[in-house]
């Protein structure tokens, strides 16, 4: 039971908003942990926070015991960390299987001096129609990634963040835009890679599926850590359902 | 030593002047161009085009009828319209395209401006036939002409109307709304497409009044005189802040004002024209955000 | 060929190379530079002054590549600092700030009158041309394989988006830095080649007018197509010749004619070219 990614005291105000507020908690390796919270409690910022893309006033972060809380963004990737994002990101101007590729390549462009002098795609290529297969959208590898279905796109985010090789996944709501088919076989597949031997940390709204594969569950809300624990346990706390319930009926007075 | 000090001080307040008057002009037409980058995030260099002819409108206009006051106005509608005309053919077309579309048609579109100028009214350009706002004012030992006295008033005037009818009027929150966010001033139901036309308009108007003042200034309108303000007013803009009028005019005189200080004082080691862009880059590296922009 | 010839043939060449440069900036990476005659000036420059003092072209035309390359990752630092909206009018401040030191610089670089009598490389036209022709064809066939490779693939993905490459381990300054290296060298070493050609360089040569020029030729043939760039800076550099007669409407055509390019088919030759290729697959005619 070795903590992989140790999160301690992240605070993180923009303006006068509050994202965070002294959030802390373990990722342990190998494990399913799903963060969870209604809109606004900071979920998508504490990812953002991690992969260094955002700055928080404080927080001390530590991957594998290496303190990376000052380290940029692609020196994070590099240690091992992988991300996909709410908003899809993909390279327009690539077909799908490119993408991929790109980041599977990803130990031949570390160093500008070693990218001028490679040039063979094909492993690369094999790898990525691997990896869209496994998401499911192999067939559409050699489609360009503009005018694409968000659903396809997603499911890009996915099989491009893993062939970063990562030793942990951030997913950001990776199953919303799928359909309860899509969605059901994305989340067993992320279910499948963990227990290959993949320690992932998730953001999902879709709660049906995070309590079908999640192992552990970090609630926020508010910018606040208010409950931890077993799936089970945390969605029968009170102060947990009366999170979820409160901004339910504050979108509905609203 | 006290009439060395007092003509070093009449030395730096007559560059202080020079700098503000240039610094005049230079926000007359650097406003323009912010007004269409902060819109549409183009880099409106055939605003450089609109300034020269508004330059040779208003002294052909004034040679014809004796009246720059008739001429000005009457100029600055005439490129307005035409600015929105240039909106409408060239811009409207290609605003999902990347940015450097916008920015090599509008750099084709000013060469041709350019030529169009040279070719109809030749390479040595024009001059006023009774060059107007020609008396000298002495005060305090310094000279000042007419002219320089009418552009400083008018710029101060015109922006100040503008900035005012920025923040008063329907029109100007409607402006600053479709900046900010234009799908959200759609749905509140603002027309993004007037608000666009109406931005051209002002803004090559304004280009055009800039016109009118430089060849006021050196009683001459030439092809090739929208060039370098309009680099210049580049600068101004990156230093000014996006859509940040206030921002822009402010740049504008602190460009004229180290301009003409930095001719006497740096001008050995690079010429005028550098100085504006050597400003610019220090200033950029020290706030990678221009003066007033944001994050 | 007669000598005319040969001399609008070895201009088209140096052209190509300097075109090329900026196609790595701007085309493969993304950057769009519009102060790309500052570095053909530097390379021009360093040449002329090196040829001058006795140097020969072995020694003079590595330095205005190298000359050119460090002055290009200088800028290219710069332009990390600023948003990438800022990018294009930094580079040309920095083009300004080039031409204008060297105008006023009188003692060794000739300000406004530039510098003249630059020795002759030692070969007749036929034999310069040559050497350019094959320079010109090495630096296609260098920018072939960097876009192959995976710097290509990597600057493809800066250029596309560069937060998300940032997020897929790229590190994006670095990639940035070695387009401007490289695409700086090249117009570095177009530059020294002009100066050998022309004998004689000014400050006018260099300036904002050129760097539009050239970013035109990418932006007609293509952004980041290799042919059609050298395509393009083909007719670009030959159009005044062959329409002798328009003479006097050169820059008016020049100008409408980026316009209409930009306006109506803003990828360039490449794009009309691909759209005829896929025309012709489509109706089943062989490839």
């Amino acid at each position: 039971m070795t903590v992989l990614l140790d999160i301690k005291n992240v605070t993180m105000h923009f303006g006068g908003v509050h994202a965070l507020t002294d959030v802390s908690f373990q990722v342990i390796t190998d494990e399913f942990l799903c963060l969870i919270g209604p809109n606004g409690a900071g979920k998508t910022t504490m990812l953002k926070a991690i992969t260094g893309v955002i700055q928080p006033q404080k927080a001390h972060i530590t991957l594998n015991g290496k303190n990376i809380t000052k380290y940029p963004t692609f020196k994070r990737i590099r240690m091992g960390l992988a991300l996909t994002h709410q908003i899809v990101q993909p390279f327009y101007s690539m077909t799908l299987k490119d993408n991929v590729a790109l980041a599977a390549g990803h130990g031949r462009i570390r160093n500008i001096f070693g990218a001028m002098v490679s040039s063979g795609r094909c492993r690369e290529h094999e790898r990525a129609l691997e990896l869209l297969d496994l998401v499911g959208i192999g067939e559409h590898a050699d489609q360009p990634a503009s005018g694409q279905p968000l659903g396809i796109l997603k499911r890009l985010e996915v099989a491009r963040a893993l062939a970063l090789n990562p030793k942990l996944l951030l997913l950001d709501e990776p199953l919303a835009g799928l359909n309860q088919i899509e969605a059901g076989r994305l989340a067993d597949t992320m279910a499948l890679i963990n227990r290959k031997g993949m320690t992932i940390v998730m953001i999902e709204h879709n709660l049906s599926e995070v309590l079908r594969v999640g192992k552990r569950l970090v609630v926020l809300d508010n910018g606040r850590k208010i409950a931890e624990g077993m799936p089970g346990q945390v969605m029968h706390m009170p102060h947990v359902r009366a999170a979820y319930v409160g901004k339910e009926a504050e979108n509905v007075t609203a | 030593m006290l009439a060395l000090f007092l003509e070093n001080v009449m030395l730096y307040i007559e560059l202080l002047l020079q700098g503000l008057i240039s610094g005049c002009v230079y926000a007359t037409i650097a406003v323009g161009l912010t007004l269409v980058y902060s819109l549409l995030r183009i880099l409106h260099i055939a605003h450089a085009g609109l300034f020269a002819l508004g330059g040779y409108i208003g002294l052909l206009l004034t040679n014809t009828t004796g009246s720059l006051i008739l001429a000005t106005p009457l100029a600055a509608a005439l490129v307005g319209v035409l600015g929105m005309a240039i909106y409408r053919l060239c811009y409207q077309p290609i605003l999902n395209r990347p940015p450097y579309v916008a920015l090599i048609a509008s750099i084709g579109l000013f060469i041709a401006m350019e030529e169009i100028f040279r070719l109809i009214f030749g390479p040595y350009g024009l001059s006023y036939t009774q060059p107007p706002l020609q008396t000298t004012y002495t005060f305090a030992g310094m000279t000042i002409r007419a002219v320089e006295i009418v552009i400083v008033t008018g710029s101060v005037l015109i922006l100040g109307i503008l900035s005012w009818l920025a923040q008063k009027t329907r029109m100007g929150v409607a402006w600053r709304a479709t900046v900010d966010d234009p799908q959200m001033a759609e749905s509140f139901g603002i027309s993004v497409l007037q608000v666009r036309y109406l931005n051209f308009f002002i803004g090559s108007a304004l280009a055009a009044v800039a016109g009118v003042f430089v060849s006021l200034l050196s009683n001459l309108v030439e092809p090739t005189m929208g060039g370098v303000p309009s680099y210049k007013a580049l600068a101004i803009i990156v230093l000014g802040g996006l859509g940040n009028v206030a921002g822009t005019m402010f740049a504008s005189l602190l460009l004229g004002v180290t301009e003409a200080f930095g001719t006497i004082y740096i001008g050995e080691y690079m010429d005028r024209d550098a100085i504006a862009f050597a400003f610019m880059i220090v200033i950029l590296m020290v706030r990678p955000q221009g003066l007033f922009g944001r994050r | 060929m007669g000598i005319y010839e040969l001399s609008l043939a070895t201009v088209v060449c140096i052209n190509i190379i300097l075109a090329l440069g900026l196609n790595m900036i701007t085309g493969f990476c993304g950057q769009i530079s519009l102060g790309h005659a500052a570095f053909y000036g530097v390379g021009a420059y360093t040449a002329a002054l090196l040829a001058k003092a006795g140097f020969s072209a072995m020694v003079s035309l590595p330095f205005a590549m190298l000359m050119a390359g460090i002055v290009g990752v200088i800028v290219g630092l710069t332009s990390l600092r600023v948003r990438h909206d800022f990018l294009a009018i930094t580079t040309m401040g920095a083009g300004f700030l080039f031409l204008g030191i060297v105008r006023q610089e009188d003692r060794f670089l000739g300000g406004e009158l530039g510098i003249s009598s630059i020795p002759s490389i030692g070969l007749d036209k036929a034999g310069y041309f040559l050497l350019v022709l094959l320079l010109a064809a090495l630096a296609a066939a260098f920018s072939l394989y960097v876009k192959r490779s995976w710097m290509g693939f990597a600057f493809e993905a800066v250029a596309d988006d560069e937060d998300t490459a940032r997020m897929l381990s790229v590190d994006v300054p670095a990639y940035k830095l070695a387009a401007f290296a490289m695409g700086t060298a090249m117009a570095g070493l177009a530059g020294g080649l002009y100066a050998y050609f022309a004998r004689f360089i000014m400050p006018d040569d260099f300036g904002f007018i050129t760097s539009i020029t050239i970013l035109s030729m990418v932006a007609v043939g293509g952004i980041g197509s290799i042919f059609g760039v050298i395509i393009a800076t083909a007719i670009l550099t030959l159009m005044p010749e062959f329409f002798r007669f328009i003479g006097n409407y050169k820059l008016l055509v020049y100008g409408i004619l980026l316009f209409a390019v930009m306006r109506f088919a803003p990828d360039g030759l490449a794009g009309l070219g691909r759209l005829v290729f896929k025309r012709r697959v489509v109706k089943g005619e062989t490839p």
